[in-house]
């Protein structure tokens, strides 16, 4: 193609097709952009010419192209170029409808987007609107709020809004522009009465909007005008339930239209509204509510704080100004006693007066119970039947309520308004608040009044109850009533009368008020009296004195008004209660209630009283029965029981005193008594004879006696009246007592009354049981003395036979039965008589006068005592007196013992041995136990007295036996069967040092540590036994006896033993003594014997010195021995007593010399000696004695001194004695030796490093010596330091010998 | 030369012993008691002892229990000396060894016999604590 057609083609021709293209939609434009060409803004026209440009553009392009077809450019790029900027008009077209859009879109956009900033706006202002509505309490403020909002924001110059209450709109507030249109405020609306764009609002539930207020029927039209409203909407403000406002939004000037928006914009807003005016509302009603509570409250205090009066008028006033009302009245009480209890009137209104009373308002609120609202009096005309009468008083408006407090009524509450109209739900609220509290405040206020009459009464009640009731005793119950009913019924008199259902009358029992004459009339019942009994309730008469029939006494006459109240008790009359006053008026019907309860309260009392004299007398009659009872359960003696019997009858039949009499022979006899007065007592113990008229029948016939009036009883003697009289008893009952024997006569038990008592039936009936009842006591009360009686001997017997049996002494088992013999029978006396020969002889006598009779005889035939010798039985007197024969017979019943009773005395083997007889002073019935009993003392005794005997016999053999037994200087121990020693002699204690206490009841074994013996059956002859005595070994030389019993069998053994150590002693010393003489004996033959020997020996030569020597020690050692030999002769004569002395003047001092120095001569050991001499001493004594014991002493020192030392000797006269003493250095003697070294054998301690040698004779030799010499010798001695033996001899006269010399004496 | 200690209170039967004894070619030693005795025991060792059972002082048992426990002189052979008859009954069974006993009055001349064969009887060795006992027990049934 060329391009020019290329430029044609592709250019200029799409660039017509493009202009052709914008100018059709510039076309489809024109139209809407005629028509929106105001509202359009700037963009808008801009881009709506667009179009037409580009297309006229285009069309200038292509056009130009066509004329001169030259390539623009490249044409490729031109036609893009072109078919893209022909895009937009494509899409525009084939968008089709929408070109409004184009135009109207962007102003739309614009619009909406304004709206859109405008509802943004607006919702913004709304959120405010609605915070700050939230925020707003009040309603006015709320109002304000709304209103302006909606002037502003729906754009209209009025706004308003009307409360919707109850079917009535009241305006709130209304804005026109920004003033408040004032008369809104008081803009009342009758929704149902009339028609109006409020009232369709509320209605229809719709907005409604009215486009041309003046020609709509529902605006009033002098509003409309008023406000010069156009176009408005009303719209209802709801809260869900109901409609509570109205929201009025008009605009002035020309009519208008609300679209959609508006209307949604006002229904947020009265949404908003609705919850802000119920806040408030609600707010409002709360306040009003709390308002009025306080109100109330404050009401009710004062109420409760004032009184009656005051807070009736204060409520009334406070409600009446609380509600603005012009009258407020208080009608109390119902119908015919309504009373007007408060009124306020507003100031310029007159009071109700007395028509008050007649307000049908309250009559009606009254009757129908419940509150009354009247709005317009002259409405309800047929309601309240008088409204006339209201109007009068100027009342358009009434409200009443009833004062109502658990269902009853108090009265009404009215409140008066002069203008009509409804009551406001708070007035009502209010009124009826006030009401519920007044009638709780009246209600209470009544109660407690109540409550506190009800209590009064109670309590007086109670006290008079408790008055009555703490009384038993029936006359202090009467009295109590009587006084205590005019207490509580305040008044002037009361009396009590008691129907004595017998006999069908009234007595009058206790007065108060009325003279006490009055008391113990009686009447039958009649009158008003008769009335009450029969109704069963208290009956009032009014002006009784002169009204009642029969007419009343004088007592009685002056009372006005009398109560008559009876007693009863289910439903049986026990009585009337009158109470009196003497002024008309005083008793109502609550005194009656009163009365009638007091009347319970007596016959409480008066039942109560009646059980406690009942229960009292069978209390006493139970307590006699049960002493009774109780005397017949204790077995006690005669006497006790028969007070006991007085007891029970006394306490039984309630008299003052009583007293048992018992027959006696033929008296009666006192025997018991229960608080008998002396005098009584004193005529009763003189006896009472039973011959006496009344007590006769008692006790002969055995008939009880009652005599309510003994001083006028002419069954009784005149002693008896005269003592009833002195004594005070009026009544006395008598009831025989059988006594526990058969007698002819019975006793009586008398029971004295110091009253007049009228003995009824049951008091015989108490009598009769009495006498039940007191025979068996009486009955049992013998069999227990009988019994105890018999015990009593029984003891008594059991005790004289153990003291008996004991006493080994006959005289004593007699005398023990003379004194036991009367106690044990009860009598006074006693005598034993003894069998001597063909004689009784009065042995041992027991009571004063009885004494006398000792040591009379009398044969044995004579009555009594004779006549029990030989009848060998008993012989019983009761009664001597005036028996001559008896007392001759006995003496002792002469003494003045009646009654005698003897028992035999039995003897060995049956012999009688005598006589025990027992005296009494009285006449005594022996009974059958008493004389069994003295014959059983007598059978003891006599047992007792064989015994004695026997015991007598044997303790003299037994004693005789112990004398020899303990003179035997043998042992003598003897054993029983069990080996037990059952004697040991006094031998047998001094040998084995066992004493016979320890001994006896052991066996030896255990007595003496040792056996006596193999205790065979055949014991061998004689046995040595060693026993241990005090640690020593004691021989004994023992023989054994066998003792048996008749059967065989080993009854006992007998040891005899004897005491042989002393022999054993001495046969050992005597052994030791040859041993250890033959031992000295060897001692010297050994030399003897050696040096002969050694002499004879051929093998040695001795020579002349050694040969002289040994023959020296032959001779010198057979010296020895003779000495030996000597000494024993010496001793063995000693023994003997065959020593001869020759007593003579012997000077001592030379033979010591003389003797001392032949042992100097012959000294060995290095002895020394020393001789102190005194004053030539002499002495009476055998020289050759003297100088053996001199050498004894001496050889002694020197043997006991080994170690040498000086032998001292020395020789001295003092005065009477000379005293030689030999003293060595040696080893002394042992104290505990001492004693004995002066015995035979006893030597020096051998075996202790004392001297061996010497025969154990040398110091025995010495004693015997001296002492037959007439001397002493003694030693002192201390161990190891040496000893010192003293002899002193009788000193003699000097006589001149030459020293060596000794002189016979003649 | 057997050398003999003899120890008794009386100086003629010490004299009687010497005598008979020297004249058997013996050296004879006396002491007049028992502490002498031993202490010449002690220090002259004798080949035998003549011991007198009854001396003051010291008497022959105690002087016996000294030689014995004394070691110096336990083994010296002793020969008692004594008056009692019963002595050589009692003691005859017993065969102490070294003790021996010769009743007075006793032929001097046996004496120097009875020396001589204790003597060769105790030369054996061994002669043991029993004798000490045997003494004992003799001295015990002795009753001292």
């Amino acid at each position: 193609m060329s391009a020019e057609n290329q430029a044609v083609f592709l250019n200029a021709v799409p660039l017509l097709v493009l202009a052709v293209l914008y100018l059709v939609a510039t076309g489809t434009l024109a139209p809407s952009f005629w028509r929106e060409r105001r509202r359009m803004g700037e963009v808008e026209s801009a881009l709506a010419l667009i179009f037409p440009c580009c297309g006229l553009a285009a069309a200038a392009g292509g056009v130009l192209l066509l004329r001169d077809p030259k390539p623009l450019g490249n044409t490729w790029v031109a036609l893009a170029a072109i078919v893209v900027a022909a895009l937009p008009a494509v899409q525009f077209l084939s968008r089709g409808g929408d070109r409004t859009l184009l135009l109207t879109g962007s102003r739309r956009a614009r619009e909406a987007e304004q709206q859109t900033t405008a509802l943004t706006r607006r919702r913004e202002a709304m959120n405010a609107f609605t915070d700050t509505l939230v925020r707003t309490d009040e309603t006015e403020r709320v109002a304000r709020l709304v209103l302006s909002e909606v002037q502003g924001l729906v754009g209209v110059e009025f706004a308003a809004l009307a409360l919707v209450e109850e079917g009535e709109a009241r305006g709130l507030m209304a804005l026109l522009g920004a003033d408040e249109v004032e008369w809104w405020r008081n803009l009342r609306l009758e929704l149902d009465r009339e028609a109006s764009a409020i009232g369709a609002a509320v209605s229809e539930g719709v907005p409604v909007t009215v486009h041309d207020v003046a020609s709509s029927p529902y605006v009033k039209r002098e509003v409309a005008e008023a406000l010069g409203v156009r176009s408005g909407v009303w719209l209802p403000v709801s809260t869900g339930e109901a409609v509570i406002a109205v929201l009025v939004a008009a605009s002035t000037g020309a009519p208008r239209t609300f679209d959609n928006d508006d209307l949604e914009l006002l229904r947020e807003i009265a949404a908003e509204t609705a919850l802000a005016l119920e806040r408030t509302r609600s707010a409002a009603a709360l306040a009003e509510a709390l308002a009025r509570e306080r109100l109330v409250a404050e009401l009710s205090r004062r109420l409760r704080a004032l009184d009656h009066d005051a807070a009736l008028q204060l409520v009334v006033e406070e409600v009446g100004t609380a509600l603005g009302a012009s009258r407020c009245l208080l009608r109390l009480g119902e119908g015919e006693t309504a009373t007007t209890g408060a009124e306020w009137t507003a100031p310029g209104v007159e009071p109700a007066g007395a028509h008050a009373l007649r307000l049908p308002t309250p009559i009606l609120a009254a009757r129908e119970r419940k509150t009354v609202e009247i709005p317009d009096v002259a409405a309800a005309a047929e309601r309240l039947g008088d409204g006339g009468f209201l109007t009068q008083l100027g009342v358009r408006a009434v409200l009443a309520t009833p004062i109502i407090v658990a269902g009853e009524l108090f009265g009404v509450l009215v409140v008066h308004r002069p203008e009509t109209g409804n009551w406001r739900g708070t007035a009502v609220r209010l009124v009826e608040g006030v009401a519920r509290e007044l009638g709780l405040v009246l209600g209470t206020a009544r109660l407690l009044q109540e409550n506190e009459r009800r209590l009064e009464q109670q309590a007086a009640l109670l006290a008079a109850g408790e008055a009555v009731t703490s009384e038993l005793r029936l006359e202090t119950v009467l009295q109590r009533l009587v006084d205590e009913v005019v207490r509580l019924l305040d008044a002037d008199a009361a009396d009590c009368w008691i129907l004595d259902e017998g006999r069908g009358v009234l007595r009058c029992r206790a007065v108060s008020g009325v003279p006490a004459s009055e008391v113990g009339r009686e009447t039958v019942p009649e009158g008003t009296i008769a009335e009450a009994l029969a109704l069963g309730r208290p009956v009032l008469k009014r002006d009784f004195g002169r009204s009642e029939r029969p007419p009343p006494s004088a007592s009685y006459a002056g009372f006005e008004e009398v109560v008559e109240g009876p007693i009863t008790s289910g439903g049986r009359p026990l009585g009337i209660l009158g109470v009196c006053s003497r002024t008309a008026g005083r008793f109502g019907p609550t005194d009656l209630d009163l009365l009638h309860a007091f009347a319970h309260l007596a016959s409480l009392a008066l039942h109560n009283a009646e059980l406690f004299e009942e229960r009292s007398r069978q209390a006493r009659i139970q307590r006699g029965f049960y002493r009774v009872a109780s005397v017949l359960g204790r077995p006690i003696s005669r006497p006790a029981t028969l007070d006991a019997v007085a007891e029970a009858a006394n306490e039984a039949l309630g008299g003052s005193f009583a007293a048992v009499l018992m027959p006696l022979g033929t008296t009666l006899e006192l025997a018991g008594s229960e608080a008998l007065p002396e005098p009584l007592a004193e005529a009763l113990r003189r006896g009472v004879p039973t011959g006496d008229g009344a007590l006769r029948l008692v006790t002969g016939e055995r008939s009880v006696i009652a005599s309510p009036a003994v001083d006028r009883d002419d069954r009784f003697d005149p002693e008896w009246r005269e003592l009833a009289r002195e004594l005070g008893y009026r009544s006395l009952l008598a009831i025989p007592v059988e006594a526990a024997r058969e007698e002819r006569f019975a006793g009586a038990v008398l029971v004295f009354f110091s009253e007049t008592r009228l003995f009824t039936d049951d008091d015989l009936e108490v009598a009769g049981h009495l006498v039940g009842a007191a025979r068996a006591a009486l009955e049992r009360s013998g069999a227990y003395e009988e019994e105890r009686r018999a015990r009593s001997l029984a003891q008594q017997l059991a005790r004289t036979g153990g003291l008996l049996a004991s006493e080994l002494d006959p005289a004593a088992v007699l005398d023990e039965v003379v004194r036991q013999a009367p106690r044990l029978v009860g009598v006074d006396a006693a005598a034993v008589r003894v069998l001597d020969g063909d004689e009784l002889v009065v042995t041992v006598t027991e009571g004063a006068a009885a004494e006398r009779m000792l040591g009379s005889r009398s044969p044995v035939s004579t009555r009594l005592s004779g006549d029990v010798v030989q009848s060998r039985g008993r012989i019983a007197v009761e009664d001597a007196e005036g028996d001559e024969r008896l007392l001759a017979a006995d003496p002792l019943l002469g003494l003045g013992f009646r009654a005698y009773l003897g028992v035999p005395l039995a003897g060995a083997q049956g012999a009688m041995r005598g006589v025990l007889s027992v005296y009494s002073t009285r006449p005594k019935r022996w009974r059958a136990e008493e004389v069994e009993a003295l014959e059983a003392l007598a059978g003891n005794a006599s047992a007792a007295l064989a015994n004695a005997e026997l015991y007598q016999r044997v303790a003299l053999e037994k004693e005789r036996s112990v004398a020899i037994l303990a003179n035997i200087a043998d042992g003598i121990v003897a054993v029983d069967r069990e080996g037990r020693v059952v004697l040991w002699n006094a031998a047998a204690e001094q040998i084995t040092g066992v004493p016979a206490e320890a001994a006896v009841g052991r066996t030896p074994t255990e007595a003496l540590g040792r056996a006596l013996g193999p205790e065979s059956d055949t014991p061998a002859g004689n046995r040595l036994v060693a026993v241990p005595r005090g640690g020593e070994e004691v021989w004994l030389s023992l023989t054994e006896a066998v003792m048996r019993d008749p059967a065989g069998a080993v009854a006992g053994r007998i040891y005899a033993f004897r005491d042989i150590s002393a022999d054993r002693q001495v046969e050992q010393m005597k052994t030791d003594f040859v041993s250890s003489v033959s031992q000295e004996l060897r001692r010297p033959l050994t030399s003897i014997y050696g040096f002969a020997e050694t002499l004879l020996r051929r093998d040695v030569l001795f020579g002349e010195e050694e040969r002289r020597t040994f023959l020296r020690y032959i001779a010198s050692e057979s010296e020895r021995l003779t000495r030996i030999v000597d000494a024993l002769l010496n001793a063995a004569r000693l023994d003997a007593g065959d020593l001869q002395i020759s007593l003579a003047p012997i000077d001592v001092g030379s033979l010591v010399s003389e003797v001392v120095s032949g042992f100097e001569t012959a000294a060995a050991n290095g002895h020394r000696f020393a001789v102190e001499v005194g004053s030539a001493p002499v002495a009476r004594a055998d020289g050759e004695k003297l100088r053996q014991v001199l050498v004894n002493l001496i050889e002694n020192a020197v043997k006991f001194s080994p170690a040498g030392g000086t032998v001292t000797v020395a020789a001295r006269r003092d005065g009477e004695t000379v005293e030689v003493s030999v003293a060595d250095e040696g080893l002394g003697i042992p104290q505990a030796e001492q004693a004995r070294i002066f015995r035979k054998f006893t030597r020096g301690d051998v075996g202790r490093g004392g001297p061996a040698g010497g025969s154990g004779l040398g110091l025995f030799i010495v004693e015997g010596l001296v002492t037959a010499m007439g001397g002493r010798v003694w030693v002192a001695s201390t161990e190891g330091a040496g000893s010192s033996f003293t002899l002193a001899l009788p000193a003699a006269e000097a006589v001149s010998s030459p020293a060596g010399e000794w002189v016979e004496a003649e | 030369m057997t050398r003999v200690l003899i120890i008794d209170d009386e100086a003629p039967i010490r004299l009687l012993c010497r005598v008979n004894l020297e004249a058997e070619g013996m050296e004879v030693l006396e002491a007049g008691d028992g502490y002498v005795g031993l202490e010449q025991a002690r220090q002259d060792r004798p080949d035998l002892v003549l011991l007198d059972v009854m001396m003051p002082g010291l008497d022959g048992w105690a002087v016996a229990a000294s030689l014995l426990a004394d070691p110096r002189t336990a083994t010296i052979p002793i020969i008692f000396l004594t008056a009692r008859a019963e002595f050589r009954d009692r003691a005859r069974g017993l065969d102490i060894g070294g003790v021996d006993y010769v009743t007075k009055p006793f032929n001097p001349l046996e004496l120097a016999a009875l020396v001589r064969s204790l003597l060769n009887r105790s030369d054996s060795r061994g002669r043991d604590d029993r004798r000490g006992e045997k003494l004992s027990a003799l001295r015990a049934s002795l009753g001292a």
